[in-house]
């Protein structure tokens, strides 16, 4: 299978800091998988994904994204990615629609093909009685929809998700994980975040535990479960892997 | 180009959809022209047209005693009192009333002030006819004035100035009186009755204007374009918090995940502010031509100049844009920018020249005047509506402050380039 993102020897160290945030990672991701990248509390996780979408620079290092070089290709790689934050981006004095209409119309869809896409995935994530309803009379569920929308409109070839379900309600949550599968299946590549194991186990074709700015350990969720007789699950193979002292 | 538009959209709608915003950009402006124009306009009537409560003390019965009671009353400035809660006015209670503010001015004429003034004529008359050399020192006469003490020292000179003229006027009346009745006594053949001719000399006030055109410089000429400036500049503040606001809720970095330049975004920003900026200026000058004469104010009259107007007004408001980007682009939180941006505003307004004229500041201050965007705007608008200049006289500072707004906005796209490099 073809790689969609290579990163090789990754460093990056914040400025004023003396311990770094990535410490020689390396990780290939496949096109077409729902890949989890897991770790504590000040892993590197969101450094990492930062970095893959050229929002950070980095000391040292390799990050190819189909086949486009970061930071040379930056422009390049945008028009291949999408990325959902773990915060509502969106303005909450529009309406949802409006604020669909904004982020596509950046994206550079047009007319009829940017109002089809638009209500077709509000109609996909339970939002279509809402659209024209400002954003910030909505509840948490329905801003994290609305969020992911926007990540998705323009059908990305890789998509960022930093912790999409975080504060969620069950069917929310429902929702946008059968959404997350149904974009994997029409070919999009997922690069996903979360401190949900279980929902990692479930959705994730591969994962990576990140430690100390590390790849901790990586595999298929099942085998990597297997190969460790004592864990019955990802969260307690995760315990196992990190530790269970708190991080900050 | 696209992409233009749907940025400049959204910033359309987020500023409409903003209420307490529009209020702040729009009604805030106009209030502080009409009160700060009301205030200005009320207080050079106050001198002339008020009445202000005068406490007199006069101990002189005799002839000057009762021309400078006269003249004081008569001058419709003052209202004359000579008791205090029926109480005949003493130095004491003078004294008293006035340092409490009860009265602002007290006067005290001293006992044979008269007199003392007739024994100075009989002495010149005498010594001209006799061809006496004459003492030098002769009896003057001391008027006390008290002030309230919480009075401004503009408003006492103003006052002072005006107690001096009636003084001079009745003090050069009472002495050719005086001459004319010791002469009379003296001279063998009597001099006739001669009336004082007034006004001799005449002063015609009027404004050096460098165009045929009158206008008449007068507190809404003076107040609308300065307080418009300010206001202009409180755009800052506004413009500051809403790029503050899209990075702290992440919709700025979902931007820049985009295909989109980074120029788009910016300009997006400048242009709606300044399709803002022009709709207030064109507001406030509205306010000025058509409301102000029925709140008692005088009109205001645009001049004849609209290009040396249109493009003050532009290179002023993209001044306080390119300002309010900076701002945004370096403050890290919402308060910091807020606090920044007014305060800054209204330190460049003092030393601009928007409270207190530039040429009665200290040197060194108006040296440093020189350096304030508000001050380049002011001076430009100055030329438009007071001294009906023309359109290139204001090219100077118009080109400052568009220089002011390109190194700003050079500014904040460095720092923005180099903040996601570094990070």
């Amino acid at each position: 299978m073809q790689a969609a993102i290579v990163i090789k020897n990754l460093k990056k160290t914040y400025r004023g800091n003396t311990c770094p945030a990535i410490n020689g990672l390396s990780l290939s991701i496949a096109q077409g998988m729902v890949f989890g990248l897991l770790g504590p509390n000040g892993a590197g996780k969101t450094t990492l994904i930062n970095i893959l979408c050229g929002l950070r620079s980095f000391d040292e290092g390799e990050v190819n994204i189909h086949g486009y070089s970061l930071p040379l290709q930056w422009k390049e790689i945008k028009t291949l990615i999408g990325f959902v934050p773990q915060e509502i981006a969106l303005y909450p004095m529009l309406t949802a629609y409006e604020n669909l209409k904004f982020f596509g119309g950046i994206f550079g869809l047009r007319g009829a093909v940017l109002d089809s896409s638009i209500n077709e995935l509000l109609f996909q994530f339970g939002l279509e009685q809402s659209k024209h309803r400002y954003l910030k009379n909505f509840s948490g569920g329905m801003k994290r929809r609305v969020n992911l929308i926007a990540g998705i409109l323009h059908r990305p070839e890789i998509l960022f998700l930093d912790e999409p379900t975080a504060g969620v309600d069950v069917q929310s949550k429902n929702v946008i994980l059968e959404s997350l599968r149904e974009i994997n299946r029409q070919g999009t590549t997922i690069i996903y975040t979360s401190h949900y194991m279980e929902e990692a186990e479930m959705l994730c074709s591969r994962v990576a535990f990140i430690d100390e700015g590390k790849v901790a350990c990586e595999g298929n969720p099942p085998e990597m479960i297997k190969q460790q007789p004592d864990c019955a699950s990802l969260e307690m193979l995760y315990l196992q892997l990190t530790g269970k002292k708190l991080r900050d | 180009m696209n992409k233009f538009r749907f940025l400049v959209y959204k910033d359309f709608l987020l500023l409409v959809r903003d209420k307490a915003g529009l209020a702040m950009m729009f009604l805030m402006p106009m209030l502080l022209v009409i009160i700060m124009t009301y205030l200005q306009d009320s207080t050079f009537h106050a001198v002339h047209e008020s009445h202000i409560p005068l406490l007199l003390l006069n101990r002189d019965t005799d002839s000057l005693g009762v021309a400078i009671e006269k003249q004081i009353a008569q001058s419709g400035i003052f209202d004359v009192r000579k008791t205090i809660n029926g109480e005949p006015v003493t130095k004491e209670n003078l004294v008293m009333a006035v340092a409490k503010g009860d009265y602002m001015v007290g006067i005290i004429v001293p006992e044979q002030a008269t007199l003392h003034i007739r024994k100075n004529v009989k002495r010149y008359v005498a010594g001209a006819f006799n061809g006496k050399a004459l003492s030098s020192v002769a009896d003057s006469v001391q008027i006390a004035i008290y002030f309230d003490p919480a009075i401004k020292s503009s408003f006492r000179t103003t006052l002072m100035s005006s107690l001096r003229e009636y003084a001079v006027r009745t003090e050069s009346d009472f002495i050719f009186n005086e001459i004319i009745a010791e002469v009379n006594r003296l001279s063998p053949v009597p001099v006739a009755d001669v009336q004082l001719a007034r006004n001799q000399v005449i002063f015609t006030e009027q404004y050096a204007s460098l165009k045929e055109r009158d206008k008449i410089p007068n507190s809404t000429q003076h107040n609308v374009p300065a307080w418009s400036m300010f206001a202009i500049f409180f755009i800052t503040i506004s413009l500051s918090g809403n790029i503050i606001k899209e990075r702290d809720d992440g919709s700025y970095t979902r931007l820049r995940l985009m295909p989109c330049p980074y120029a788009f975004y910016l300009f997006s920003k400048i242009a709606v502010y300044f399709g803002v900026c022009v709709l207030q200026f064109a507001a406030l000058m509205l306010l000025g031509v058509f409301v102000f004469p029925y709140l008692g104010l005088p009109s205001l009259d645009f001049g004849i100049d609209y290009f040396a107007l249109s493009f003050t007004c532009a290179s002023s408001a993209l001044a306080a844009i390119g300002y309010g980007v900076l701002i945004g682009k370096v403050a890290v939180t919402h308060q910091q920018a807020a606090i920044f941006a007014s305060i800054s505003v209204v330190i460049m307004a003092a030393i601009g020249g928007v409270w207190i004229p530039v040429f009665v500041m200290p040197h060194v201050m108006r040296l440093i005047s020189h350096v304030s965007p508000l001050n380049w705007g002011l001076e430009s608008f100055y030329a438009v509506f007071v001294r009906n200049e023309n359109g290139m006289s204001v090219l100077p500072e118009c080109a400052a402050s568009l220089l002011f707004f390109g190194l700003c906005t050079g500014a904040a796209i460095w720092y923005n380039k180099r903040k996601r490099i570094d990070l």
